[in-house]
């Protein structure tokens, strides 16, 4: 095992080493009530009655349990339905920014055209533009071409990611040329190269781009509540709020469960590449 | 790990070698596979053109205009500009917004520090710490807000107030007084992104090499000593990302003050972001879109100075 | 220079495909019907669909010039202007009392007034109420379909509890804030609380000040000046301090808007608070109220001459994409669909059943629309129907009629709000507000809008 900040002869000190465990215990601790806490409760009101969690929010199920909450989310508030959108949604975006980067980052990065400079300079451009600047005119172009209420409206907007495209051209960029050329050579043409030599390699890059996309979009809140009014085709995110003003507390307790086990069983199940990503998220942006 | 590779790759590749020049007629341009090379840059050209570029123009041009969409336009000059200043409610979203960063900073930028260096030196369950730390970050966001916002129930029976009670504190007012809503904002704020943070921090934890450690002891450093002298200096680079990223992500912060408080008690949760929703979409007939756009250039401004000095931190921190 | 042109292209194509939008006009189908779509309530249950539809049969065949395509629609004042642009509005949709002037006077939506006045009922329209419809030289651009006045819920349930005689509720404003703090004291639940959220806190505000006896605007021709600043508003604010920070009666929340009251006020956590007299169906159908709990009030209104109950409603319009053709047909429908509720007894039977049959409510409080025979032949065809606890509305049925109703401020009225709101979340927030700075201070606020509008 690597040694970090403390020295192996710094751990043998008796005083040193209480004094760490202590105050790792009590982080421990810490994080246990900010970082479980909240999620187990959550999971404990939602098969809570209204009346317990608002008398008595802190004790535990106080006048027994209401598994019905879960049911009664799930089939007359729909989530499954709205869940359904989230991942379509999610999929959706996925598919567009893969799409795009991919083909542009071949074209601007291996096929080189002459105009490309210019094309990855005005790409380039928009990433000092912060996507605010876009709502109003972004929300009246989705409006005017009938995109509204449909999922395009979420899917294309989505693809317009110089970030990926600037990561996928400089991960291809520098991708050995002797394969490519050896490629070439074997008479393979540029819709062959691009799809078997330099897509295979390129795994890791787009599985980066990939999580972004994925976690950008479940997370994505004000560009869906504009261009998506229509409660049928809302994903999670956009209905919750919506649906608090007209169901009962515990049955909504119940739906904000619901839509948080999954990403939370995803989490658990795939920690390392979550971690992983999270960890790259620091090093490429925010 | 594999993974890094692409990153580092971002910022520093030499030019690619520049393609010979030559005269070219357009049957030898489509046989040379010019038209190919098009194809693949459609997608690139389509979504960007439609979804980027246009949106960002007419952003410009709108700020200059006057309309309701269905009337006629009309070119006002800077009268949306002048609007906007003249009107305190920006004023206030600015400092609110100033205000939520500051707290931000407070709360959110020693915590996960602390925390990335305590679990750095765990031994055992090292994994169990971080997916502790990381698990409000997967909680979608929405549903953080609307949990908390049960939590900050500001009756002796709310759930943060019932606490409060066991310590005979409280109850305390969290979202219905105008002083304490906006940090109440921030501490929720701060629950959900600090795991992202220590994740960060951890990573740049483990690339400190042992070496400079061990130099630093010889030299007779204690653990407080290497930190400053050796743990700090090697993650400055990250911490002034994660601090200008901060700033860029609390200059639009939006989610938090419209599903908490609306912008509420008495305008003291009003951002900038929810400001401009508010002009272009909350008002009751036809949004002030000249106003929105006018303000959202403003902003756009700053933010864009912000972006230059990241990337330019970015460039020369991997360059080092 | 290729790179260019292609540059400018990539620009100016998504600038060209969007300018085409929906042509002005009349739209014909294949058998050149005039299409006409009409809103129809979102999230409807398949039964009420059905009934819809039915209706929809009926008239086509009663109109066989016309195609009417329903389109589910829930009017929202943010983006109407939008979907309007993006010809996405249907032709005929319905919406609240306080935007018809502003749709008017931006001409937003379209000018039916002819051929509203060529309806039977036209000239028996209640006064008060056809003035929500009317642009400001008085012809009828929108017609009301339904209209309530602003009344005092409050849980009998929580009155008993407190030892407050529920049969009896408070009939003056002094007798709601000694009731407020017995509730309070003695439950522990909020003894009256308040909208100030989202436009809300400045529509209950009005509505105080009315029932005081003030008006927040002053109308002098086509200038208007803001009277937020006045005697009875100061009124207004000193009870509501005084309850809030001298009694402690109006609890923890004062950040509601009208969902997050009407469902906390289901939940059993209120004991009294002010809303639109038609607010029992909201509470039971989408907040679980027990019907045994619910119990109704007039508005206590200040003895002066100018005090009254603030009026609302809802009016059908047509916007202002229609063509002509479309118009006509639009008059017809609404004629048909919404005043047949009110006014054909075979209409108003069905639309009662049909409710009654989806556990709909049938018999809610409201105001008449048309005149007040027409509106009493109406109660009695659907009698049968009736599904709510009508005893329980007594207190407030028994008076409704007698109070003068007063319509909504038509100037800059949400904007107006707006800066209410703001007044009245300060001083419930702050206990060192002053009510005569917050008071002058949204006086000024609301003459510089009133003033820019």
């Amino acid at each position: 095992m690597t040694r970090g900040l403390i020295s192996p002869s710094e751990w043998g000190t008796p005083a040193v080493r209480r004094t760490v465990r202590l105050v790792q215990a009590l982080l421990l601790g810490a994080l246990l009530l900010t970082g479980l806490g909240p999620v187990l409760w959550l999971a404990k009101a939602a098969v809570t009655p209204t009346q317990d969690t608002l008398r008595t929010p802190l004790s535990l199920f106080p006048s027994g349990f209401d598994l019905a909450n879960l049911a009664t989310a799930w089939t007359r508030v729909e989530i499954d339905r709205y869940f359904l959108n989230t991942v379509v949604i999610a999929a959706g975006s996925w598919l567009v920014q893969l799409v795009v980067a991919t083909t542009a980052g071949y074209a601007l990065a291996i096929l080189r055209p002459r105009y490309g400079k210019l094309v990855t300079a005005v790409v380039l451009g928009t990433l000092f533009v912060p996507s605010i600047v876009l709502l109003v005119p972004l929300y009246l172009t989705v409006v005017r071409s009938g995109m509204i209420n449909t999922f395009w409206a979420v899917w294309l907007p989505a693809g317009a990611s110089a970030f990926n495209v600037v990561l996928v051209q400089r991960f291809f960029a520098n991708l050995p040329r002797e394969v490519l050329e050896a490629a070439r050579v074997d008479g393979a043409g540029p819709v062959r190269v691009f799809w078997s030599v330099v897509l295979p390699p390129s795994r890791p890059i787009l599985g980066v781009v990939s999580v972004f996309a994925v976690v950008a979009s479940w997370k994505d809140f004000l560009w869906p509540l504009l261009v998506l009014p229509d409660p049928a085709v809302q994903p999670l995110s956009v209905r919750l709020p919506a649906l608090q003003r007209y169901v009962e507390l515990d049955v909504f307790l119940a739906a904000l469960a619901i839509s948080s086990v999954i990403p939370v069983a995803l989490f658990l199940v795939f920690q390392r590449l979550f971690l992983q990503s999270g960890a790259l998220e620091g090093a490429v942006k925010g | 790990m594999a993974v890094q590779s692409p990153v580092r790759a971002v910022a520093a590749v030499p030019p690619p070698p520049r393609a010979p020049r030559r005269r070219r007629s357009p049957v030898t341009w489509v046989r040379r596979g010019g038209l190919t090379t098009l194809l693949f840059l459609v997608p690139l050209l389509v979504v960007f053109g439609v979804f980027s570029w246009a949106p960002i123009v007419q952003s410009v041009v709108m700020s200059f205009q006057r309309t309701n969409l269905v009337g006629p336009v009309t070119f006002v000059g800077l009268d949306n500009f002048a609007q906007v200043l003249g009107d305190p409610l920006p004023w206030t979203a600015v400092r609110n917004t100033l205000w939520f960063a500051v707290l931000a900073l407070v709360f959110g930028y020693p915590i996960p520090l602390v925390a990335a260096v305590l679990i750095s030196e765990v031994r055992q369950r090292k994994g169990l710490f971080s997916a502790l730390a990381y698990l409000p970050v997967v909680v979608p966001p929405v549903v953080a807000v609307l949990l908390w916002k049960f939590f900050y129930d500001a009756s002796p029976s709310g759930v943060f107030n019932t606490v409060l009670g066991w310590a005979g504190l409280g109850p305390w007012q969290w979202l219905q007084d105008p002083g304490s809503a906006m940090p109440a904002l921030v501490l929720e704020a701060t629950w959900a992104a600090a795991g992202g943070t220590v994740i960060i921090y951890l990573a740049a934890l483990a690339g400190v090499p042992a070496e400079q450690y061990e130099a630093a002891e010889i030299d007779g450093a204690g653990i407080w000593r290497k930190i400053w002298h050796v743990t700090l200096p090697r993650l400055r680079g990250v911490l002034l990302v994660t601090f200008i990223l901060q700033i860029i992500g609390t200059a639009q912060v939006f989610l938090e003050p419209f599903l908490f408080t609306g912008g509420g008690p008495a305008n003291s949760t009003m951002t900038i972001l929810l400001l401009i929703y508010d002009y272009a979409f909350a008002s009751s007939l036809g949004g002030d879109y000249g106003a929105a756009t006018a303000l959202s250039i403003m902003l756009a401004v700053v933010l864009a100075v912000l972006s230059a000095l990241y990337l330019r931190v970015t460039k020369s921190w991997s360059a080092s | 220079m290729k790179s260019y042109r292609l540059t400018a292209a990539a620009l100016v194509l998504p600038l060209v495909l969007t300018a085409c939008g929906s042509s002005p006009g009349d739209e014909l189908n294949a058998d050149g019907k005039v299409v006409l779509t009409v809103a129809m309530d979102a999230g409807l249950e398949p039964k009420a669909i059905e009934a819809f539809n039915a209706r929809v049969a009926d008239f086509e065949k009663a109109n066989p010039d016309v195609d009417v395509k329903p389109q589910e629609y829930t009017w929202t004042a943010a983006t109407f202007t939008a979907q309007l642009a993006g010809g996405t509005a249907p032709d005929v949709l319905t919406v609240p009392f306080t935007d018809g002037r502003g749709l008017i006077e931006r001409r937003q939506i379209a000018d039916i007034s002819g051929r509203v006045a060529g309806l039977p009922y036209a000239s028996s329209l209640n006064p008060v109420v056809a003035k929500a419809g009317q642009s400001a030289d008085g012809k009828q651009w929108a017609m009301p379909i339904a209209a309530y006045g602003q009344a005092l819920h409050y849980n009998r349930t929580l009155f008993t509890q407190a030892g407050l005689d529920p049969d009896k509720p408070p009939a003056t404003w002094a007798e709601i804030r000694s009731a407020a703090r017995q509730i309070s004291e003695r439950t522990g639940q909020a003894g009256y609380a308040q909208m100030t959220q989202g436009n809300t806190g400045g529509w209950i505000l009005t509505t105080l000040d009315y029932a005081f006896g003030g008006r927040t605007e002053k109308l002098n021709g086509d200038t208007a000046e803001a009277t937020v600043d006045s005697p009875e508003m100061t009124e207004v604010l000193t009870t509501l301090r005084a309850m809030r920070w001298d009694d402690n009666s109006m609890g923890a929340n004062f950040l509601y808007d009208w969902a997050g009251i009407n469902q906390d006020f289901a939940a059993g956590r209120i004991g009294m608070y002010v809303s639109g007299g038609g607010n029992y169906g909201n509470l039971v159908t989408q907040n679980g109220l027990k019907p045994a709990d619910y119990g109704v009030a007039a508005l206590p209104l200040a003895s002066k001459p100018d005090a009254g109950v603030l009026g609302g409603g809802t009016l059908a319009v047509v916007s202002s994409g229609t063509g002509e053709l479309g118009k006509d047909a639009a008059v017809k429908w609404i004629d048909f669909y919404y005043m047949g509720k009110l006014t054909n007894q075979d209409a108003a039977v069905a639309d009662a059943k049909t409710l009654a049959d989806t556990k709909q409510p049938v018999g809610v409080p409201a105001l008449p629309v048309v005149d007040r025979a027409t509106y009493d032949k109406q109660q009695e065809w659907v009698k049968q129907y009736v599904n709510v606890p009508l005893g329980q509305m007594k207190p407030y049925t028994d008076r409704m009629f007698d109070q003068p109703l007063v319509t909504e401020p038509t100037r800059s009225t949400q904007e107006v709000y707006k800066i209410l709101d703001t007044t009245v979340q300060t001083l419930l927030t702050d206990r060192g507000a002053d009510v005569a700075a917050l008071l002058a201070k949204a006086d000024a606020d609301a003459q510089a809008t009133m003033g820019r509008g």
